[in-house]
C-alpha cells in the first residue's frame, strides 16, 4: 500500500462541532481527515464532492428567494420564523411555544409567537451539538451529544431558563468523529427514543452505536432498540399502530446511484436493518458484505433516493390537510452531496394504498437551484412538525428559518 | 481590558489597542462597521501587510465563518477576538457582504521564479485546487488563497500543521500534517504572488 494519501483543503460542515470543542483537545493526536471523507477509494480522493456549510450567522429571509418555494394547490407556504441559525428538529410546548435544537451551533432557541408575530429567544447556550428536543408534561428534553437532560417548567420561564438536570451521560465514550448528533423522540412507551449513528461513514460499529436506543427517563436504564441503523436524524410512531418508524442514511462513496438512503418500521425490539454488512436491504457491502447475506436483515419499507438525506419525519394527524393526508408521512430530505447530480432538498410526501404500499411525491420544493452547481440550493429542509391547528413547520438549517405550510378549501 | 460593552463600543475600543503597525485607513464608502477593519485589512479590504489577510473578493460565507468562530472562541488571535466578540450575526453578514464585493488588488509580492512550477505541482499534489478552485479564488466558506499576503498564509499553514489554528472540520490540519516546512514557504511563495483573477 502506497503511504497515506493527502487529504483534500476542504473545510466543511459536516463536522463544524468537532472543530468547535476539538481545537485544544487534539494537541497531541495524530489528524484524522473528516469523517466524512472515510470509506473513500484511492481514486476517490481526488473527488471534489463534499458536504456544505451551513451559514452559522444565519440568513434573513429577505435576501433569499423564498418565492420560489412550492406547494401543492390549495397549500400556502410562508416564512414563520427567521433568525434561528442551524435550525434543526423542532418540538411543540404545552402553551404553543416551539422548540428548536441546532447541530452545528451550541443553542436551543424558543420561538414565542405574539399575535402573529413571531419572537425568537435563544434559550440555552453553551451545550454540545444540542440537536434533539422533546416537549413533554412541561419538561423540555435535550439531546447532546453526550447525554439527555431536562428543563422542568422551562415554558414560564423561556427569559430565566431552569438548570439542566441529567437523564442520562456517557452517550459519546469514544468522542465519536462521526455521526454524533441525536434525535431524540418520546415513545408511546413513555421513553425517550434517539440515536447514536455510525463513528465514519463505513466503519465496524460498537454495540451501542449504528441504533436507535431508548432511555426510561424514570430510571436512566437504556435499551439497544433497533439495530444495524447507520444514522437516523428523524423517527416518529404511526398513529394507529404505534410501530416505530424511521429514516436512515445510507453510506457514501459508492457512487450516485447506490446505495439509497432508507424509510424503515420496527415491527418490534431488536430488529437489525443491515449496517454495515447490507444497504437498502438488498446490497451487501463490498468490504463486510463478505460471507453476508442481506435475508438476515430487516429490508426497508421504502428506497428514498441515493444520498438524498432524509433526515425529520412525522405522520400527519392533524386536521386542516385534506383527508387523504391522513397517516401520511412528511419527510424533510435535506439533499444531496455525495452525488455528483444533486437531488432532494425538499419536503416529501409518502402515502400508502389500499394494500399498504407506500408511494413519494414531492411536496414543498424550490430549494434546489441548480442540480449541477455547487452549492445547488439556497436553503434546506431538516425537521417537520405539525401545529395544533394542523398546520406544518418546516425548519431549515442552511439559512436558520422556519416555514409553515397551510391548506385552505376553496 | 474590559469587552463588556456592545456594538461599536467594543469595536471603538479594541481599535484603540492595534499595535502602531496598522495605520489609520481614510473609510472609502465602506459601511461604518467596516471602517474599524480597514486599519489592518487595508482599503477596501486589500491589506498592504503581508502578516495581515486581504478580505477583499474573499467569498462572503467564508467571512462570516471566520467572524463566528473568533466571537465563539475556537478560532483565537488577541487582535480578531475582541473585535468580534461583540458582533451580532446581522452585523457579520454585513462586514462579509461588504468585504466579499470588493475588488481584490494585484498582488505586491513577486513569486521566487524557481517557485512558480513547484508551487502549482503542491497545489495539485495536496488537492488545494478541488476546493479552493483552480485559480485557488476559494467558494462558499473556503478562502480565496490567490495573492493573499505571504506571512498571513505561511502562519496559517504552520498554525493547522501545528493545530493551533482552529480547523472548520480537521481537513485542513489533517492536509497541513503532511507538509514539511519548504513545503510550507513554496505555497505561501506561490499563492501570494498569484493575481486573483478567474481562468
Amino acid at each position: 500500500m502506497v503511504p497515506a494519501p493527502f487529504r483534500p483543503f476542504i473545510s466543511l460542515a459536516s463536522a463544524l462541532v468537532c472543530a468547535l470543542i476539538a481545537d485544544a483537545a487534539q494537541a497531541q493526536a495524530p489528524a484524522a481527515p473528516p469523517s466524512w471523507q472515510q470509506g473513500r477509494s484511492a481514486e476517490q480522493e481526488k473527488s471534489s464532492l463534499h458536504p456544505f456549510a451551513i451559514e452559522v450567522t444565519g440568513k434573513s429571509a429577505k435576501q433569499l428567494p423564498v418565492d420560489k418555494l412550492k406547494v401543492p394547490e390549495g397549500f400556502k407556504v410562508e416564512v414563520w420564523a427567521d433568525g434561528l441559525p442551524g435550525a434543526r428538529s423542532m418540538a411543540l410546548g404545552s402553551k404553543g411555544t416551539v422548540f428548536v435544537g441546532t447541530r452545528q451551533l451550541k443553542d436551543v432557541y424558543a420561538v414565542v409567537d405574539r399575535g402573529g408575530k413571531r419572537e425568537v429567544k435563544t434559550i440555552l447556550k453553551g451545550l454540545d451539538s444540542p440537536n434533539g428536543v422533546v416537549f413533554s408534561r412541561g419538561t423540555l428534553y435535550v439531546a447532546e451529544r453526550h447525554r439527555i437532560t431536562r428543563y422542568d417548567g422551562i415554558e414560564g420561564q423561556l427569559d430565566n431558563p431552569p438548570q439542566a438536570k441529567v437523564v442520562i451521560d456517557g452517550l459519546d465514550p469514544q468522542q465519536q468523529p462521526g455521526h454524533f448528533w441525536k434525535f431524540l423522540a418520546l415513545g408511546p412507551d413513555g421513553k425517550l427514543y434517539y440515536n447514536v449513528g455510525a463513528p465514519g461513514n463505513i466503519v465496524m460499529p460498537a454495540y451501542f452505536q449504528a441504533a436507535i436506543s431508548r432511555v426510561d427517563p424514570r430510571t436512566g436504564i437504556i435499551e439497544n432498540y433497533a439495530l444495524g441503523v447507520r444514522n437516523s436524524v428523524g423517527f416518529d410512531w404511526h398513529p394507529q399502530t404505534k410501530q416505530l418508524w424511521f429514516t436512515n442514511h445510507g453510506r457514501d462513496w459508492l457512487g450516485d446511484e447506490s446505495p439509497n438512503d432508507t424509510l424503515h418500521v420496527a415491527t418490534r425490539k431488536g430488529q437489525h436493518f443491515g449496517y454495515p454488512y447490507c444497504h437498502q436491504g438488498d446490497t451487501l457491502d463490498p468490504e463486510f458484505g463478505k460471507n453476508r447475506d442481506c435475508k438476515e436483515f430487516t429490508p426497508p419499507t421504502l428506497k428514498l433516493g441515493p444520498h438524498i438525506a432524509p433526515i425529520g419525519m412525522r405522520f400527519y394527524a392533524g386536521k386542516m390537510f385534506p383527508a387523504e393526508y391522513q397517516n401520511n408521512i412528511f419527510i424533510a430530505m435535506r439533499g444531496s452531496w455525495n452525488r455528483t447530480v444533486k437531488h432532494g432538498y425538499n419536503v416529501t410526501r409518502v402515502s400508502f394504498d389500499a394494500d399498504g404500499k407506500a408511494k413519494m411525491e414531492p411536496f414543498l420544493t424550490g430549494f434546489l437551484l441548480d442540480e449541477k452547481a455547487d452549492p445547488p440550493m439556497w436553503g434546506r429542509p431538516n425537521d417537520v412538525m405539525v401545529m395544533r391547528d394542523g398546520s406544518m413547520l418546516v425548519s431549515d438549517d442552511q439559512n436558520g428559518i422556519i416555514y409553515r405550510v397551510s391548506y385552505a378549501k376553496k | 481590558m474590559s469587552f463588556s460593552h456592545k456594538g461599536a463600543a467594543a469595536i471603538f475600543a479594541a481599535a484603540l489597542s492595534f499595535p502602531p503597525t496598522c495605520p489609520a485607513f481614510a473609510a472609502d464608502d465602506a459601511p461604518q462597521k467596516a471602517e474599524a477593519c480597514l486599519a489592518c485589512h487595508g482599503s477596501g479590504g486589500n491589506s498592504t501587510d503581508p502578516a495581515m489577510p486581504s478580505l477583499a473578493g474573499q467569498p462572503a460565507k467564508f467571512i462570516s465563518l471566520q467572524l463566528f468562530m473568533f466571537r465563539e472562541g475556537n478560532r483565537k488571535d488577541p487582535q480578531m477576538t475582541p473585535m468580534a466578540a461583540n458582533l451580532s450575526n446581522a452585523e457579520m453578514n454585513e462586514l462579509a457582504a461588504y468585504f466579499s464585493k470588493q475588488k481584490p488588488a494585484a498582488p505586491s509580492h513577486k513569486t521566487a521564479p524557481e517557485n512558480a512550477a513547484a508551487g502549482r505541482h503542491l497545489t495539485e499534489q495536496h488537492h488545494c485546487v478541488q476546493c479552493h478552485g483552480s485559480a485557488l479564488l476559494g467558494l462558499q466558506h473556503i478562502p480565496r488563497l490567490a495573492g493573499q499576503q505571504f506571512a498571513y498564509l505561511r502562519a496559517q499553514l504552520r498554525g493547522f500543521r501545528a493545530k493551533t489554528r482552529a480547523d472548520f472540520d480537521g481537513n485542513m490540519t489533517s492536509a497541513a500534517e503532511l507538509l514539511s516546512e519548504k513545503d510550507i514557504e513554496i505555497l505561501a511563495d506561490y499563492l501570494s504572488g498569484l493575481t486573483p483573477l478567474r481562468d
